[in-house]
């Protein structure tokens, strides 16, 4: 008896530990009654036949435990040997069938390499972003002190430095804590060109604090502090790479920052921060400031950072520094009152205001691979109906039925791997082109890669969407009735009414789903197109900017800085090409310095001073901008020595403090001192858009650089008639040659500086668009699919109308009815989800509402026509079809 | 004529170079050897089993259950190509011994 090796592949019999036991029982016990009734037969009666039997048997029970055991393994071998086999050939029976649908595996592969591909990358950008480990010792203990108007979490700022002695002194919850604040010093080279390095000056202990030890050399201690001949500096590794080359032996020599020599007392190992891209430590003194009882507590400038002690939550912490905050408020009320301090996780201050946009994306991302799941489920249905010849078929000759399930999800599965695996290399270029556009906000991600983490995600993803498109398709073909499918010729409706219902449901689904996300992107392109239309109070175009600072003994006098600049502005005024040229301490779009305001003549609270922002401009600034002069006028050259100092305001400071109009001539006061000395209004000038391109003008000071030289810092704004980037060399020579060793740095066009503010929002909008585009065609696909199915099997339906007399017109209509009857209800109930979403996005919209109607018609029409597009072909063939040879074709 | 006991590996053998000829029952297996072997070597028929168990772990042999001619069911034991290349190395070392015996017992 030979038995057929496939059908041993087919047959999926198991036995359990009793049927095993059950066999050798049988089996033994026949051996014996063989031999038994042998021995009757030779004469001997019934009984001592069988004794003898069992005597020279031997020990039947021994026999029996030993055999069951050694059936039971090899059982088990035998079935995990089948297993793989079957897997085996499954794989190999998937690959041959592929083959054979070339356009069905090349449309699947595609599609599944598109929206596995979209996942993959932004889950690795996500990984870096919100997961990246962050470069301390036991970063989850790490937390930011932050302070904010009572009653506004959102508005965060620095801390005052004796508010942050106090409260260090009075907390109990941290092992640490730590401060530091901005630094830039010019480091200065024999041979090389100065270079304006970002820094900061840190408590000595915030080494300790964030539990980071130097690589090379040491990290601070407190003598660093006190000694103000032998001054330390600490390279962060980047720097000593690019800088330095990895010179070991700088460490313990010394370099030269702003004009002064630092002694280089150790290096950090790679990738260590403060998260504000700092690329040197010096020491600080916190004890300083303290002195200025003014400055002390007013000036709010120290970001603070620590470690919280262990056992202790985040909560517990950030309820206790409330109490102490409190507290201060109360003993310190002019300079405490309506502050509170905070206590966040590092992690959410550095990567927080990404996590909604990442989750909205990868929301999008996850919305079009179920679409192409939908797609690829219907095309696996069509294919199913047409082989449910070959699944009967294959089911009579010993195929189980879990056996078809199988064998079809596999097909299904070694598609989806596939599609996956291109898809994760598709990741890789889409996230570097994904990256360019925006690089400067999100340089943290320039960590995301393809690594463990990221081809784990993609192959789960991969054998998730295969089973989701595969094993219901698989389920519904393995129900075959063999008569059933061979009656039908290959074309079995049995089942082809619930077949018909998914097919559509799927379809109803992806044209919803896709239609959400196009009303994502409309939305978002709107807000885009809203922005840049935006007035911003300044022109754009053809203005260079470059940011120079006065650092060094040299410039301790405010003569010195002004002799400096003014030499150098004049000297790029004289430039061809350049009609102004001007400077500001903050660039718009770069940042917000704000001070309090008083008004003389008015009553003042001094417990709830109003913002006021803060700039110090200098030269043709408003020129350079074409910023209009509203009232009264700028700045000229008896401002710089008049007795009483000038001040110039923005439109929407002098309509909110001076209602009746009188601002020109009026004094005000600034600071945190409320017996400094007055200044007058000279101007009004209109309102800028200066924190950012989405957020309205705010009220504005504009003080004379000239009389307020202690910014260091002075952006140079250059009007040009030409291309800006032309006089960039011009600007360069013009500080080489008034003082060789300072820096220029940050030589750009303003309409870069720009751009980089608006690059979040281009980022998601351009993410939004690709993923809505993708989403549509393949709704697209999905539909022309169902519909050229549709039509593929109806064309005996079709030829006989038409030989009855209907006309080809007919026939069209009833394809595109059908097309369209399901889409709409796809559209409906899109529009419809897209709405309920709304709030959600109405965070990062700008200028136009969720539910904008105008975005809804456009996307309505939109899809309109491409699902009319996607039903053409398969109507035009419906019409085409000739009534004799449709009722002819099996 | 007292029955010999059988050397080990020799039963593996006896059992393979049986079922090479025809598939059969652990009986009919048992009664083959008694058979030819003319009673001379004693096969313990407890020893058979074990012995078909494991050859069927390593692939030598194969079981299906089936009927016999009374209708009956037994589990009958086909030999595999495994099976039969192992016998085929089992009879030349077996030759091999055979002849290396009768050279130390009959000095030529």
């Amino acid at each position: 008896m030979s038995k057929h090796k496939s059908k041993d592949v087919l047959r999926g019999a198991t036995r359990t530990q009793s049927g095993i036991a059950r066999d050798i029982d049988e089996e033994l016990s026949f051996h014996l009654d063989m031999r038994t009734r042998e021995l009757v037969h030779e004469g001997m009666d019934e009984q001592a036949a069988r004794t003898r039997a069992q005597k020279e048997f031997g020990d039947v029970d021994f026999t029996r435990r030993y055999c069951a055991s050694m059936d039971a393994q090899t059982e088990r071998r035998e079935r995990s040997a089948t297993v793989i086999a079957e897997f085996l050939h499954d794989v190999r029976y998937a690959f041959r069938t592929l083959r054979r649908s070339k356009g069905f595996a090349a449309v699947s592969l595609f599609t599944l390499a598109l929206a596995i591909g979209a996942n993959t990358a932004l889950f690795s950008v996500a990984r870096a972003v919100l997961f990246k480990p962050l470069p301390y010792g036991n970063p989850e203990r790490v937390v930011q002190l932050q302070d904010h108007p009572v009653g506004d979490a959102t508005e965060t700022y620095s801390l005052a430095p004796a508010n942050f002695v106090d409260i260090r002194q009075q907390q109990v919850s941290f092992a640490d804590l730590a401060a530091f604040s901005g630094f830039t010093p010019t480091l200065q080279r024999e041979g090389a060109d100065p270079e304006i390095i970002r820094g900061a000056q840190v408590t000595p202990d915030i080494f300790r604090t964030l539990a980071v030890p130097a690589q090379h050399g040491r990290t601070f201690s407190a003598s660093d502090t006190t000694s103000a001949t032998a001054k330390q500096t600490i390279l962060s590794h980047a720097l000593w790479e690019r800088v330095f080359g990895s010179d070991a032996t700088i460490v313990g020599r010394s370099i030269t920052l702003d004009g002064e020599r630092y002694t280089v007392a150790g290096i950090m190992p790679p990738h260590f921060a403060l998260g504000i891209d700092d690329q040197l430590w010096v020491p600080y003194r916190v004890s300083e400031p303290l002195a200025d009882m003014v400055r002390a507590r007013r000036q709010h400038y120290l970001r603070v950072v620590g470690r919280l002690k262990a056992g202790v939550t985040l909560e517990q912490a950030r309820t206790e520094i409330a109490t102490v905050s409190q507290r201060l408020a109360a003993q310190y009320p002019e300079a405490n009152a309506g502050t509170l301090t905070t206590v966040r996780s590092m992690r959410d201050v550095l990567s927080g205001a990404y996590s909604k946009p990442l989750l909205l994306l990868q929301c999008a991302a996850f919305a079009v691979l179920l679409i192409a799941c939908a797609n690829l489920a219907n095309l696996t249905l069509s294919r199913s109906v047409a082989r449910s010849r070959e699944m009967a078929v294959r089911a009579a000759l010993g195929a189980g039925r879990f056996r078809l399930i199988r064998q079809l999800t596999t097909e299904s599965l070694v598609l989806s791997i596939a599609g996956g695996a291109t898809g994760a290399l598709l990741a890789g270029v889409l996230m570097r082109r994904l990256l360019a556009i925006n690089p400067e906000a999100l340089k943290t991600m320039y960590n995301a890669g393809l690594d463990a983490w990221v081809f784990t995600f993609s192959l789960v993803i991969s054998v998730a969407t295969g089973l989701l498109f595969g094993l219901a398709p698989a389920i519904g073909a393995s129900r075959t009735n063999l008569s059933d499918a061979l009656k039908q010729g290959g074309r079995g409706s049995s089942g082809g009414r619930s077949r018909d219902v998914a097919s559509r449901v799927l379809v109803v689904t992806q044209t919803a789903l896709a239609v959400t996300l196009l009303v994502t992107a409309g939305l978002l392109m709107r807000s885009f197109g809203a922005l840049t239309n935006t007035s911003l109070g300044y022109s754009t175009d053809h203005i260079l900017t470059a940011q120079l600072q006065t650092t060094g003994a040299r410039y301790d006098s405010a003569s010195a800085v002004n002799q400096f600049y003014s030499s150098v502005l004049e000297q790029i005024a004289a430039t061809p090409g350049v009609t102004a040229v001007g400077g500001a301490t903050v660039l718009p779009t770069r940042g917000r310095l704000s001070t309090k305001l008083r008004v003389v003549g008015e009553p003042t609270d001094e417990s709830n001073l109003p913002d006021l922002g803060y700039q110090a401009v200098r030269g043709d600034y408003f020129k350079a901008l074409q910023i209009p002069v509203v009232q009264g006028r700028l700045y000229d050259a008896t401002d710089d020595t008049s007795p009483e100092e000038a001040v110039i305001i923005n439109e929407t400071a002098a309509r909110r403090f001076f209602p009746r109009n009188d601002a020109i001539g009026r004094q005000i006061r600034i600071g945190p001192d409320q017996n400094s000395p007055p200044l007058r209004i000279i101007g009004v000038v209109g309102d800028t858009r200066d924190q950012s391109v989405d957020m309205p003008a705010k009220p504005t000071m504009f003080a004379s650089h000239t009389r307020e030289t202690w910014d260091p810092t002075l952006n140079v704004v250059i009007r040009t008639t030409g291309n800006p980037e032309s006089v960039a060399s011009a600007v360069r020579a013009a500080v080489r040659q008034h003082d060789a060793t300072l820096a220029v740095r940050d030589i750009r066009s303003f309409e870069d500086v720009i751009g980089a503010s608006l690059a979040p929002r281009r980022f998601a909008l351009g993410l939004a668009g690709t993923f809505a585009t993708v989403a549509i065609l393949l709704a697209a696909i999905g539909i022309y699919g169902v519909l050229a199915y549709s039509v593929s099997v109806r064309t005996r339906d079709f030829g006989v109308r038409m030989a009855l007399g209907a006309s080809s017109r007919t026939v069209l209509a009833m394809v595109l009815k059908d097309g369209l009857l399901w889409s709409s209800i796809g559209l409906v109930l899109g529009l419809g989800v897209a709405m309920g979403l709304g709030r959600l996005l109405s965070g990062m919209l700008y200028g136009v509402g969720a539910h904008d109607p105008l975005t809804y018609v456009v996307v309505a029409l939109g899809q309109l026509a491409v699902v009319v597009a996607a039903c053409t072909l398969p109507a035009l063939r419906a019409t085409r079809v000739d009534p004799l040879t449709s009722m002819r074709a099996d | 004529m007292t029955k010999r006991d059988l050397l080990p590996g020799l039963l593996d053998m006896l059992v393979l170079k049986t079922l090479s000829a025809q598939t059969m029952h652990g009986y009919g297996i048992a009664q083959h050897l008694q058979r030819l072997s003319k009673d001379v070597i004693s096969v313990e028929e407890g020893s058979l089993y074990p012995a078909l168990q494991r050859m069927r772990q390593k692939g030598w042999v194969k079981a299906e259950w089936g009927m016999t001619p009374n209708n009956q069911r037994a589990r009958y034991y086909t030999i595999t190509t495994a099976g039969r290349k192992q016998l085929g190395e089992q009879e030349d070392g077996y030759a091999e011994l055979m002849a290396g015996v009768r050279r130390i017992m009959k000095p030529a």
